[in-house]
């Protein structure tokens, strides 16, 4: 199983006193190379799970495991490291930096590439030589061949989304969680970047966990996975 | 709802963000105000000095050693009223520049003024009518400087060394040099406080006058100077009147007063009556002045010219007489048709030097212009006859009033100033008993004339015959002594030929003007250094800086209200009444942030004031500066400020409204890639440096190749164009940088964060154009600061090379250079080996230094043979020291005089330049103009202006001897023989400082406002470094985001802060780098000019320090933006 996630729950301090309870409970299990999706109304406390899953947050109380190890132990060290090598994540949002081009924010991660995870260095020699094929092989099958040297804010909305894909497949992670994919998306780029999923799922060996409220979305996964008042279903 | 609501509304609902917007304006201001107040301090404190030290005091006339009659005060007293018909305060004093030193020799004070008053009359004078208590014969009241100088307490005696007085100058070969000084010993009364003019001094000067205040009549009779009197002083009552056209009132009503009441005994001559038919015009200052000859001769057609001088030898072959009084004058004595080469002798010479008719006779004589160095000279005449030793030959009173001689009853009691070294028989003692001073022989008046003509005169005595119809109309003789020997009718024509002289003389022809000393103190004062610019000039960096600042704060305010102004425009408000909205906004911050600036502005001035009186006193050399401020300064201040602000708050806003509504609508910035650039843009930033840096580079040539070293527009240029040619490089490699490339480069961390510097790629540029503005000024000022010891021993430093410099207060007449002049102060021989002594005259005038604040209205004029200065010192603009020599030049007209100041004290001090001229008027009251016509580089010869020596005594034939000494001396005897010269010359005040002493008091003015620039500009530097971290704040709070992606694909935190420290850091290191380049660009021709030091050390350290103020202000603001959880930006979407 590449993914175990028992018990989890994750509560905030309410402003009137007391708790506010997001996650209670909560278990999961996915296995390697599957596609989930995960459903829900807002505020149901899916975006939630999906960031600690991505080490993004930490739970009140449970485990993820992940390949067995339990990410709730680990320091920012060892986290940074995870989501650098073993998860892969895409937002709502693209978050791509506006100052570099598409060739270089899809390569940001390796900037990061760990252990050990020098700042200057960048990737080690072998290792930045098979990213930048693999970069340049990635933006080709997510039909941005032709965009490598343009900045994000010469791109339309779906296509820096696809730039956002293949910057959190860079380094070949074995998770790939995506929050909200296509929340800012038009109908169409939606349903691209689904399909896109979807195939770099299959083609890439990665297993895909989709946080949405698309439930057009949520019926290309393999698995759809609902959550309400706190509780997986 | 109306568009104001809306302002306020936004005002208040914006504070927070306004904050930094109005503390950036309220910055600005208070620098700008704090400037001005400054500069209005300095101003009133100089007004408020200058009439302490004139007290009620309008004119003043100064005769200096020329004496008149202290009666004159009474004279005049009642007789000058002011237009409201009140008589005006007159008082006579006697006043002498001497020296001081305490009765036990333990403290001593050089260049005091001893001032001889009345009490009553005085007090009329000063500003506080109080009683001088304590004030008897016997006791001095001494100014504050002179008492703590001396160390005195009340009741100590102390003596006080004095010229005695003489008509004669102390240049004229027959004065006594051996005993012209006195000794006055008196008791410390008391302070002489300002208010009763104890600081009463002629002339604008920095420090307070050294003045001791004695009773008239105590220095009258210690100098040999009864009844004499040498300043006129003439107060103002309080008056509605305009100053101007009080004063212009008074001055006519007051020489109209003077020419009405002054007499012959007014200008040391007098009418005396050697036989009964005759009268003779004499003068204590044994030559005639030549308007007084002039008027004399004029006054009676009759009148017979005569000049009698010393020959010190007559010689006939063999045969010689020595000591003899020659007359050259007409007839009687002389017979008609005499030639100029011959001459008559008398009986007695005739038979001493067994002479006849027809023998040739030589004259050995002293050149009257000699003055000390008595050079004697000979000429020879034909004995033309011989004349009995009877009338009118036979008249001893043909000799003028020789000092020493005059009275002496035998030879052995002459007391001449030159040594007797011929020898004098008993057969010229006996003629001496018989005949006195009777002249022994007989020229015309033209041969004596050319060989004894001086610049004191060329006549010793006029001779009026009595005119014989002359009745006595009963008239009081104005001499009650002769009136009582003397026949009515000679009496009467004395009296009637008095008015006739004085009718046509001009008291100001004699060097008698009344001088509005008032207005010129005030004028000084009013024109002094503008320490208002000063301090503008010094904050102007801390002023841009805060500016830069406050727009930075706007426009970041106004990126983040971008929606907002895209909601306005999208909801169909014009751009403009956008921008209007806005603007008002703008207004009220700026306003706000002017209002407390105004404050702080009182405050920053408190400090600086503080400043000026404590650490930066080099700088004013004052310890009184008192905080004025006005009104109009204020609002001045306030409404410029605002202004500026408010301008440049709008230039950020045009930026902003100009983008359009959509963009604005999506939250501004977030979406839009790098500030893009047009195609070109990136040759054109590269051409526009290459351009700048040629002509920044020419422009240093240029000023090399011309030697004008110390242009300030050359240096400023320079520094700007460099500036701008690597502000040009950044922009372009920064739209390089924000320009996609064809090649596929692997991605470093150093190449993403070159990359976040493109993102806002003006607000990059804006920061490193703000630090390396401030690192250019703070290392130029660094390279600027002067070291008076860097080749102090080269001719051509400021010292001239020369080791010492020498002021004494009363004149020297000997020349160093001389065995004589040596021998006159006992000085050694072997001490002055290879010293060589340069003698300057002195005209007193107004300092003119940058030691002193006021503007020389009249500076000091030294006199010097020009030759002696050949090659000595440099010449930074105009011409050398041979123009002083070239009166004829052709750009010179006969009245004006070309003259050579120090280049600082002429552009500061004296407020002119190259070329201009300066109204002086000479002895004799005729105005002349003298022209400047070159600058020496920083030099100790600040504070005067060089004349030619001729010229000086052309138009000062009064000021005899030398006060002012540049010394040459071998380095190892320098101290051995600055002690020995203080020693042998202490009884005429000689004071000597070390030539690089005085170039470091000198360097100190212009260190310490170097240093003052620093401080301020380092503050300017501080802001910088603010706006250094307001701006990493700015941009990792806008990329919040961005960040939290990078902590999300698997960066450390540590990482981001340090891409984001590397980003802004780099920031900081090319913004030291520019201004080091543009300060070594601009620094360059200074550099290799003389008495200029690299200081490597602290320039090190300042830009280290500037570094690591940068670095901290970036990390604390990388620190507070990347505070917490940077990943909550991303669960916050």
């Amino acid at each position: 199983m590449l993914l175990q996630v028992s018990k989890l729950t994750k509560s905030y301090p309410a402003p009137a006193g007391g708790s506010l309870t997001v996650l209670a409970n909560v278990s999961l299990e996915v296995a390697a190379g599957e596609s989930v999706a995960v459903v829900g109304p807002s505020g149901s406390g899916k975006s939630t799970l999906l960031q600690i899953i991505g080490t993004l947050d930490l739970p009140t109380q449970g485990k993820v495991l992940l390949e067995g190890q339990d990410l709730t132990q680990l320091d920012q060290v060892a986290l940074a490291n995870v989501r650098n090598i073993r998860i892969g994540f895409v937002f709502q949002s693209h978050y791509l930096l506006p100052h570099c081009t598409v060739w270089e924010n899809v390569l940001v991660p390796t900037l990061a590439a760990s252990p050990p995870a020098p700042l200057l260095g960048g990737a080690g020699g072998g290792l930045a030589e098979s990213v930048e094929s693999r970069a340049e092989r990635l933006l080709k099958r997510v039909g941005l061949a032709e965009r490598l040297h343009h900045f994000p804010g010469q791109l339309s909305g779906g296509e820096r989304q696809r730039v956002a894909v293949v910057r959190a497949l860079i380094n070949r992670p074995k998770l790939l969680l995506a929050d909200e994919p296509t929340g800012a998306l038009d109908h169409a780029s939606a349903v691209n970047l689904g399909q896109l999923l979807v195939e770099l799922n299959r083609e890439e060996g990665v297993t895909l966990i989709v946080v949405t409220h698309s439930r057009e979305l949520a019926q290309t996964m393999g698995r759809v996975l609902e959550i309400k008042d706190g509780q997986l279903r | 709802m109306k568009l104001r609501t809306l302002t306020t509304r936004s005002l208040r609902f914006h504070w927070r963000s306004h904050l930094g917007v109005v503390m950036g304006a309220a910055i600005g201001s208070a620098a700008l105000i704090g400037a001005l107040i400054v500069g209005d301090s300095v101003k009133g404190s100089l007004r408020e000095r200058a009439l302490d030290r004139v007290g009620k005091v309008r004119f003043a006339l100064a005769s200096g050693d020329r004496l008149f009659e202290d009666t004159m005060a009474l004279r005049l007293d009642g007789r000058v009223l002011d237009r409201n018909s009140s008589p005006v305060p007159i008082a006579a004093a006697l006043m002498l520049n001497g020296s001081a030193n305490k009765a036990d020799g333990s403290a001593r004070a050089h260049g005091v003024t001893a001032m001889g008053i009345e009490p009553k009359s005085w007090r009329s004078l000063a500003l506080d009518a109080r009683p001088l208590f304590g004030f008897l014969p016997g006791q001095a009241l001494l100014s504050e400087q002179v008492a703590q100088q001396l160390k005195l307490k009340l009741g100590e005696s102390f003596l006080l060394r004095l010229p005695k007085t003489s008509g004669l100058s102390q240049d004229a070969v027959m004065v006594n040099r051996e005993e012209t000084m006195i000794t006055l010993r008196l008791e410390y009364a008391g302070p002489a406080p300002r208010e009763l003019l104890g600081d009463f001094a002629l002339h604008a000067g920095q420090g307070g006058a050294q003045n001791i205040l004695v009773p008239i009549e105590d220095l009258q009779h210690a100098v040999g100077a009864d009844r004499q009197a040498n300043i006129l002083l003439v107060a103002g009552n309080k008056s509605k009147d305009d100053p101007y056209r009080y004063d212009s009132y008074l001055k006519v009503t007051l020489e109209s007063a003077f020419s009405e009441k002054w007499r012959l005994s007014d200008l040391q001559a007098e009418l005396d009556v050697p036989e009964l038919g005759e009268v003779e015009l004499r003068s204590r200052r044994v030559f005639l002045d030549e308007p007084l000859t002039l008027s004399a001769l004029a006054a009676d057609t009759n009148s017979q010219p005569i000049l009698t001088y010393l020959a010190n030898l007559i010689t006939d072959g063999t045969h010689a007489a020595p000591y003899s009084m020659v007359t050259a004058a007409g007839a009687p004595w002389t017979p008609p048709g005499l030639r100029d080469d011959e001459i008559v002798i008398n009986q007695w010479l005739a038979e001493d030097l067994q002479a006849k008719p027809g023998d040739g006779l030589t004259l050995v004589y002293y050149d009257p212009e000699s003055g000390a160095r008595l050079t004697e000279r000979t000429n020879t005449f034909r004995v033309h006859s011989v004349v009995p030793m009877k009338i009118p030959w036979a008249d001893r009173t043909l000799m003028p009033q020789f000092p020493g001689i005059e009275k002496a009853e035998t030879t052995a009691e002459w007391g001449t100033a030159f040594p007797l070294v011929h020898k004098i028989r008993p057969q010229d003692d006996d003629y001496w008993t018989d005949y006195r001073g009777t002249p022994k022989a007989f020229i015309t008046l033209a041969a004596g004339q050319t060989m004894w003509s001086n610049r004191f005169g060329n006549l010793t005595a006029v001779r009026f015959p009595v005119p014989t119809n002359q009745v006595g109309d009963g008239a009081t003789s104005l001499q009650s002594d002769s009136a009582q020997s003397e026949p009515p009718h000679v009496a009467s024509y004395k009296e009637s030929l008095e008015k006739k002289i004085l009718a046509t003389l001009k008291p100001e022809e004699l060097g008698l003007r009344f001088e509005p000393v008032r207005e010129q103190a005030l004028k000084a004062a009013e024109q002094s250094q503008d320490f208002a610019g000063l301090f503008i000039g010094f904050s102007l960096f801390v002023i841009v800086a805060a500016l830069l600042l406050m727009a930075l704060l706007f426009q970041f305010g106004l990126e983040q209200r971008a929606g907002e102004i895209g909601t306005l425009l999208a909801l169909g408000l014009p751009p403009n009444q956008v921008r209007r909205m806005f603007l008002r906004e703008g207004i009220v911050l700026a306003f706000i942030g002017g209002v407390l600036g105004t404050a702080a502005g009182i405050a920053y001035a408190k400090a600086m004031l503080l400043g000026l009186v404590t650490v930066w006193r080099d700088a004013v050399g004052t310890s009184t500066l008192k905080f004025f401020v006005t009104p109009q300064t204020l609002l001045m201040g306030l409404f410029a400020s605002a202004l500026v602000a408010a301008f440049t708050l709008w230039l950020a806003l045009r930026k902003q409204v100009k983008r359009p509504a959509r963009e604005l609508l999506g939250g501004g910035l977030e979406d839009s890639g790098p500030e893009g650039d047009q195609s070109g843009g990136e040759k054109k930033w590269m051409s526009l440096s290459i351009g700048a840096g040629v002509v920044a580079l020419g422009l240093v040539g240029w000023t090399l190749a011309k030697g004008d070293t110390a242009n300030a527009g050359a240096f400023f240029g320079a520094g700007a164009l460099v500036l701008i040619a690597s502000l040009s490089v950044l922009t372009a490699r920064l739209s390089q940088r924000s320009k996609s490339s064809s090649i596929l480069h692997p991605l470093s961390s150093r190449a993403l964060a070159l990359r976040g510097l493109s993102r806002r790629r003006s607000r990059s540029v804006a920061t490193v154009a703000m630090l390396a503005s401030g690192t250019f000024l703070i290392v130029s000022i660094g390279v600027f600061r002067l070291d008076a010891n860097r080749d102090a021993t080269l001719r051509s430093s400021g010292t001239g090379g020369f080791a010492l410099i020498g002021e004494s207060t009363m004149p020297v007449v000997a020349d160093f250079n001389t065995k004589a002049g040596r021998e006159s102060f006992a000085l050694n021989e072997s001490d002055f080996e290879n010293v060589d002594v340069v003698h300057f005259r002195v005209r007193q005038g107004d300092e003119a230094s940058c030691l002193n604040l006021n503007r020389a209205q009249k500076p000091r004029l030294l006199g010097v043979n020009p030759d002696l200065l050949q090659g000595r010192f440099t010449i930074a603009k105009g011409e050398g020291w041979p123009a002083l020599g070239s009166v004829l030049h052709a750009s010179h007209s006969a009245l004006e005089i070309p003259a050579i100041g120090d280049a600082n004290s002429i552009q500061w001090a004296m407020g002119k330049k190259i070329g201009d001229a300066i109204d002086y008027v000479d002895e004799r009251g005729q105005p002349f103009k003298i022209r400047i016509v070159g600058a020496v580089a920083n030099s100790i010869l600040q504070g005067q202006l060089i004349i030619d020596e001729a010229e000086f005594l052309k138009r000062f034939p009064g000021e005899s001897g030398c006060k002012y000494f540049l010394i040459d001396a071998p380095t190892n005897r320098i101290a051995d023989l600055s002690a020995k010269l203080s020693r042998a010359l202490q009884d005429v005040g000689l004071e000597v400082t070390p030539a690089p002493l005085r170039m470091a008091q000198f360097n100190a003015v212009q260190n310490t406002y170097l240093a003052t620039f620093q401080v301020l500009g380092g503050l300017g530097l501080l802001l910088g470094s603010a706006g250094l971290g307001i701006v990493v704040l700015r941009n990792v709070l806008e990329r919040r985001g961005e960040l939290a992606v990078l902590i999300a694909v698997g960066w450390r935190s540590a990482a981001v802060r340090k891409l984001v420290l590397l980003e802004h850091a780099a920031l900081l290191v090319f913004g030291l780098m520019v201004g080091l380049v543009a300060a070594a660009v601009a620094v360059l021709p200074s550099a290799v000019s003389a008495g200029c030091q690299l200081p490597v050390l602290s320039l090190t350290v300042t830009l280290l320090l500037v570094l690591a103020n940068g670095l901290i202000f970036t990390w604390l603001a990388t620190r507070f933006a990347l505070r917490g959880k940077l990943l909550n930006a991303l669960r916050n979407e």
